[in-house]
């Protein structure tokens, strides 16, 4: 079907007047910066991911390992994309791609270039302070100190930029062009669950998964983007599609990583490493993301409370029904195999030493501590789901 | 102690990478940017001594081992090694744990680089990735074949660094541009980000944007305010990493019958839960080391060797000793293998002791010097002479020595009677005259004998571990030889006094000399 909207194109053409008007031409053709976009996030995800592996395998590193440099592409490629669209529509004269941006410190562009370059930025700034930081305190292999978070907030913001940068295009857009963006929306989607599953990894090992914290980290973080990215796209399977992008990525990784051959460089080592090890399954995210899915078309006339609290509620309930039953199964010998991992173990892990990685370590001392902490849980999942609603509906109505 | 602390601040355990103890980290990326240290004088085996020397054999090579413990942990320790003989070909070195788990992985050895000028002498580094005791293991291959050598490597922190003022600058300006972006990002999405093409903000949208404007500042605000609290946060738990490996206090008191009862009080509760009395266990013959030195002039020195009783005290029947101040030097070794030396001072009132037995051993020499010669003779008894054998070069802080002292008679020829003391032919205590350095060291060099034996059992195809032990550590009954040596470095400038001991004719001797060193 033939888009009844010219999209504006970037490529202007030269009126007698000093300014440039833009040429309505048509087009289905995803702009060049947004695949900039998806490919920036694209290798900082496989990056994070490899980066954490290595850590786990090899141990020693350097400022040029590849998957450094993974991650380091997404900020030149951000940097270099929402710089120049930020400079070209600032001093460009294009009118078309001026009224279709946001005025920022006397500069125009599309808002999502904005969001990225200060991704970018924040990605800079975490090198010098990650430095001193291992200079002062010792080099670490945490996910979570100040100077990765700086890092990985850059990441994030490049992500949310893509989303916004997309979606500024995609709202504007109509037919064949805009079911691409969203497409690719969602697809940005997917990595941004990627991204929380890494930020939250360290919470959500299989031995915690019969603890009320296990679901609490998870209601946190998974809710939010989850939700505002399915409202935003509007597609019927959105969730679903966002969770199958999360799964996919994982699943590949876990099966991938391992076939690369790598060594420890750095002791102790309390596990023999001859490949690389890859991070665990992946949570069963899809099955509450389906739950959503379903439920979305039956109350997406209610009242937006009133949505989170059902949402939310159905959320957690359907990550309980398949996260509790498939943890026991993890901790089984039958699936220590290629296929769900978890016979994988970092060289300096001391897994069968100090604790024994097949059982369940309850982080609650006390029945009510448990049962209090799963009450918190699903009061967080239902705020996290009132935000993500409310900023899905923001990103719905994004044009810039 | 390594593994005990693991396994109890292990509250969240994951796969290896959130392995988030004590003493597991990691490494991100290189150091760059060699910056302004704070020295926080501290130490774990000795006090204020931190880097370890070492001389032992490789299989058929002997080695000069200097292993340099980086400030920080994990940091980069350098090692550099010297072989007696220019028939080695190849030197690797690798880090593990001394024992138990851990130490039997391990990673893939690094290559020491033969200098140009000197084919002997060949250089490293090694990220020591783990508080506690770890060891180098040193893998020698030459013309007589390979050998492998397990230095023991008390691992610890000593230092914080701060921030230099440039360095802050720039962060706090990328802060400040990040903070006032956010803002400013957020506020022209509220004002412009829903507009259609062209359309300009209605007057209702731009007071919204206004109120988002102030809101989103509080909330950056609030956000850098938790950052520094976490900040903060990180930072105490990282000193307190810190002050629980620095020498713990020993607090002694005069019991009724010359008794000197000595006992631990750290300063953290922690360090009382990972090394318990009970579990020490001994380093060449005994539990604790304590070294009794009379203070100011540091004239008198006792080695003693108390007992370990009930309820985690030790007790020492004092000899007799004349009234004054007295220095306390407690060297102990927990059931890691990783030293400690216990550090205090007390007032004794003259005590008229039992006479020295078993390996205690006293030994006295002039006030420590202010200025004049350093001695290079000294006299023990029956007109022996404890010589110490060096050049008139200076001496130099940071550089690994090797300190020859040699015994003669009274006609200035090799006495041929010298036995073990404590199965090693000689015994140094290395004080700074400030009290801020003190290390006890043997001819095998800083590292503790308890360690040296279960670092060296941990080699692969190891054999007993007196087969492998270093030379100075000798059961032999045969007389030693006339010389014996230390390798050490001195920390850091200063007038030290150095205690040498030996044993002839049953009796122990001891050599008192000075260093001034630059």
């Amino acid at each position: 079907m033939a888009s009844n909207k010219a999209i504006p194109a970037l490529t202007g053409s030269e009126s007698s007047s000093s300014v440039v008007r833009p040429t309505l031409v048509e087009s289905t053709r995803v702009p060049w910066h947004i695949w900039c976009s998806v490919v920036a996030v694209t290798s900082a995800m496989i990056g994070a991911h490899w980066d954490i592996s290595w850590h786990m395998s090899i141990g020693r590193d350097t400022f040029w390992t590849p998957a450094h440099m993974a991650i380091y592409l997404c900020g030149v490629l951000a940097g270099i994309s929402c710089g120049y669209l930020i400079l070209s529509t600032t001093f460009g004269g294009r009118v078309d791609a001026q009224e279709s941006g946001v005025r920022i410190w006397g500069f125009r562009g599309p808002l999502g270039a904005f969001m990225a370059a200060w991704g970018g930025i924040a990605m800079i700034t975490s090198a010098p302070f990650d430095n001193w930081w291992h200079n002062a305190y010792g080099l670490d292999v945490k996910i979570l100190s100040p100077p990765h978070v700086v890092l990985i907030t850059g990441i994030l913001a490049v992500k949310l930029g893509s989303l916004i940068l997309i979606l500024g295009a995609m709202n504007r857009a109509q037919g064949k062009l805009r079911d691409r963006l969203n497409a690719l929306f969602l697809y940005i989607g997917g990595t941004v669950i990627i991204q929380a599953g890494i930020l939250t990894a360290e919470h959500t090992w299989r031995g915690a998964m019969h603890s009320a914290s296990f679901y609490r980290v998870v209601a946190l973080a998974i809710p939010l983007p989850l939700v505002a990215v399915s409202k935003a796209s509007g597609r019927r399977w959105a969730s679903t599609v966002v969770t199958t992008v999360y799964t996919a990525f994982c699943l590949g990784m876990l099966w991938i990583l391992p076939l690369f051959p790598a060594e420890p460089k750095l002791g102790p080592v309390y596990q023999r490493v001859t490949h690389f090890i890859p991070l665990p399954f992946p949570l069963l995210l899809i099955a509450p993301a389906i739950a959503l899915d379903l439920l979305r078309p039956r109350i997406a006339s209610w009242n937006p409370w009133r949505q989170a609290f059902v949402g939310g509620t159905v959320f957690l309930l359907a990550l309980i029904a398949v996260q509790w039953p498939f943890a026991d199964f993890l901790m089984s010998p039958l699936s220590r195999n290629r296929v769900f991992g978890t016979h994988y173990f970092g060289y300096n892990d001391v897994a069968g030493f100090f604790y024994d990685p097949n059982q369940f370590v309850a982080l609650e001392k006390t029945r009510s501590q448990f049962w209090i902490g799963m009450a918190v849980a699903f009061l967080l999942a239902i705020i996290t789901t009132r935000i993500g609603l409310a900023w899905g509906k923001w990103m719905e109505q994004i044009r810039r | 102690m390594t593994q005990s602390l693991k396994h109890n601040v292990r509250t969240r355990v994951g796969f290896g990478l959130c392995v988030r103890s004590w003493f597991s980290t990691g490494i991100r990326r290189p150091i760059f940017i060699p910056l302004l240290l704070i020295l926080i004088p501290t130490a774990g085996a000795h006090v204020g001594s931190p880097d370890v020397f070492f001389e032992g054999n490789a299989g058929p090579y002997h080695l000069y081992v200097t292993i340099r413990v980086p400030q920080v942990i994990p940091g980069v320790a350098q090692v550099e090694i010297r072989s007696q003989t220019n028939d080695i070909h190849e030197v690797r070195i690798t880090p593990t744990n001394v024992t138990g788990p851990g130490s039997k992985f391990p990673p893939v050895p690094d290559r020491a680089q033969p200098s140009k000028e000197d084919p002997q002498y060949f250089t490293g580094s090694l990220w020591l990735m783990e508080f506690g005791p770890l060891q180098v293991r040193i893998h020698a291959d030459g013309s007589r074949g390979t050998g492998e050598l397990g230095v023991p490597v008390p691992a610890f922190a000593r230092r914080t660094l701060p921030m230099q003022k440039p360095l802050g600058v720039l962060l706090v300006a990328l802060m400040l541009f990040l903070a006032v972006g956010a803002v400013s990002i957020v506020a022209a999405s509220v004002r412009e980000g829903k507009l259609e093409l062209g359309a300009a903000p209605a007057p209702s949208t731009l007071r919204r944007a206004r109120t988002v404007t102030r809101f989103t500042s509080v909330l950056v605000l609030a956000v850098i305010y938790l950052g520094k609290m976490w900040w903060d946060s990180e930072a105490a738990a990282y000193n307190r990493r810190i002050n629980l490996f620095k020498p713990q206090e020993a607090v002694a008191t005069l019991a009724a019958g010359g008794r000197l009862v000595l006992r631990a009080r750290a300063e953290d509760p922690e360090w009382s839960k990972w090394v318990k009395p009970e579990e020490l266990i001994p380093d060449h013959n005994h539990l604790m080391h304590l070294f009794l030195i009379k203070l100011p002039d540091m004239d008198r020195m006792w080695h003693l060797h108390p007992q370990r009783t009930e309820g985690g005290a030790f007790v020492q029947q004092l000899p007799t000793v004349p009234a004054g101040h007295y220095q306390i030097f407690a060297d102990i070794v927990d059931k890691y293998a990783f030293p400690w030396t216990l550090v205090g001072q007390l007032d004794l009132p003259e005590v008229l002791g039992k006479p020295l037995d078993g390996d205690d051993s006293e030994g006295s020499g002039p006030p420590i010097s202010s200025g004049a010669k350093n001695p290079t003779v000294v006299e023990l008894r029956d007109g022996v002479r404890m010589v110490w054998v060096r050049d008139a070069a200076p001496l130099r802080a940071n550089v690994p020595m090797s300190f020859r002292f040699r015994v003669t008679d009274r006609d200035g020829k090799p006495v041929q009677d010298l036995e073990p003391y404590m199965g090693m032919p000689a015994h140094a205590a290395f004080v700074r005259s400030d009290l801020s350095v003190f290390a006890h060291v043997h001819p095998a060099g800083t590292v503790s004998m308890a360690a040296l034996e279960l670092a060296q059992a941990s080699l692969p195809g190891s054999v007993a571990p007196e087969a492998n032990m270093h030379a100075g550590m000798t059961m032999s009954s045969a007389p030693l030889p006339a010389e014996v040596s230390f390798p050490y470095g001195f920390p850091q400038p200063g007038l030290y006094r150095i205690f040498v001991q030996i044993k002839r004719a049953g009796r122990v001797g001891t050599g008192v000399f000075d260093a001034h060193v630059e």
